[in-house]
């Protein structure tokens, strides 16, 4: 099954999406903030998707999904949003940093299986 | 109680021995929004117990003679000593006036009145408690984008919404707050979200597959983010990306004494207070566990330009995915 990195500040969420992802069999790993998932990006090359938040300390989401693309060159993740956040400039700028998914909390299970089937199939 | 969230309230401690105007007192807290909270009679002793149990008043009724002739007086000593913040409107004997108090008395007191003429009191209470205008909608919404916020992470409780109310009070509820800033073009402030641990433990605990005892820590993480969840519910309804304020604007200092459980903004308007209380549905004979959501616009506070952000097709329902 494919990899999948969590990365938000609140535990009580991470461990929510993982319950929900591990129970479909995907393995799953967490990172706290954009910074720590960045690092866990670049040192595991087997990641296929990305489930992020957007506000987060040391390094927001968007910051995050944009070195992904700048500065790993596009290494073949999709990346999702998992977030409050829910304006139009927001994703338009998640769009251009190649983000594939937006899904505003509170959210559902089905959507993040939903979701993590679409983009790692 | 799980009122509609239209109409302000204010809790107010009442101090009085009014005989026959006890009807028409009443009846005026009835006409003016406010909710009274009596002790038992003459417990002069009990009133300062009774005081610290009440953290969310907007203000105390008194009667000079209350307690005994002239008594009240002293007792409002005791009071505003411990709690400045609270406006005391003083019921006076014939005249309604500060006669034969020296200037620190009389300060002590929002106004004086009596029986005979209750429109000094109105008037009073409409200046210090009921002074900001707060629009119905922001307060219909912002009780309700709380409720599914906690029913979102509580999921085994119901979450019943009191009506809101307006408080002048600084003292901090339970011993977990988590607090936020919010700020818009129309207002700057904080919104907190206060709770008892033990009482909010229990919700964890109950909810838990594994029967074992949830850690403070996870209190905290669950309340972070009911924060996190009902400040960005206010985001995307109520500020708008066009006319942010910009960074660098003003800051005051945020005082905050444990041993009184005490915090200030550095500003004397009333807070909109809301209380939810949580009921597990696994343990019905459980005691409700209150949750208080405190909003504290002290930076600017402009409600003439409150308006709702323009719903924008594109925006999907929370939880459902949008594919780029």
């Amino acid at each position: 099954m494919a990899k999948i990195l969590v990365v938000d500040d609140s535990s009580t969420v991470r461990n929510e999406v993982v319950s929900y992802l591990k129970g479909k069999g995907y393995s799953v790993s967490e990172a706290v903030d954009g910074k720590d998932g960045l690092d866990k990006i670049k040192s595991d090359g087997e990641l296929k998707l990305i489930i992020s938040d957007v506000n987060m300390p040391n390094m927001d989401g968007l910051t995050m999904a944009e070195k992904v693309r700048s500065d790993l060159k596009n290494p073949g993740v999709n990346i999702i949003m998992l977030t409050t956040e829910n304006s139009p400039a927001m994703k338009e700028r998640g769009k251009a940093a190649g983000i594939k998914g937006w899904i505003v909390k509170p959210f559902n299970g089905d959507a993040i299986v939903g979701a993590v089937g679409k983009l790692v199939s | 109680m799980n009122a509609p969230c239209n109409t302000l309230i204010s809790k107010v401690l009442v101090l009085d021995e009014t005989g026959s105007g006890g009807e028409m007192l009443k009846a005026f807290c009835d006409e003016t929004g406010l909710a009274p909270i009596r002790p038992q009679k003459h417990a002069v002793a009990g009133v300062m117990a009774i005081l610290n149990s009440n953290v969310d008043l907007g203000g105390i009724l008194l009667y000079e003679d209350f307690g005994g002739c002239g008594r009240g007086i002293a007792l409002a000593r005791e009071i505003h000593a411990s709690r400045p913040e609270l406006p005391i409107f003083l019921r006076r004997r014939a005249v309604a006036s500060m006669a034969g108090f020296d200037a620190d008395t009389a300060a002590m007191f929002r106004c004086a009145y009596t029986m005979d003429d209750l429109s000094v009191l109105r008037g009073s209470i409409e200046a210090s408690v009921f002074s900001r205008v707060y629009p119905t909608d922001l307060v219909r919404n912002i009780g309700s984008m709380t409720r599914e916020s906690l029913r979102t992470l509580f999921r085994h409780c119901d979450v019943e919404v009191e009506t809101p109310y307006l408080v002048k009070d600084k003292i901090i509820y339970g011993e977990v707050f988590t607090m936020i800033a919010i700020e818009s073009a129309w207002c700057r402030g904080y919104m907190m979200l206060q709770a008892a641990e033990e009482q909010a433990l229990s919700l964890l605990d109950s909810a838990a597959a594994d029967g074992a005892r949830r850690s403070f820590r996870e209190l905290n993480n669950v309340l972070g983010e009911a924060t996190n969840l009902i400040w960005g519910g206010f985001k995307n309804k109520y500020v708008s990306p066009v006319g942010a304020p910009p960074a660098g604007q003003t800051q005051v200092p945020i005082v905050i004494n444990h041993q009184r459980r005490y915090i200030s903004f550095g500003s004397e308007d009333p807070q909109l207070c809301f209380k939810y209380v949580l009921k597990d549905r696994e343990r019905p004979d459980a005691p409700g566990v209150p949750i208080y959501q405190r909003f504290v616009f002290n930076l600017n506070w402009a409600p003439e330009s409150f308006a709702e952000n323009p719903t924008v097709e594109s925006f999907v329902e929370s939880g459902e995915l949008e594919l780029f």
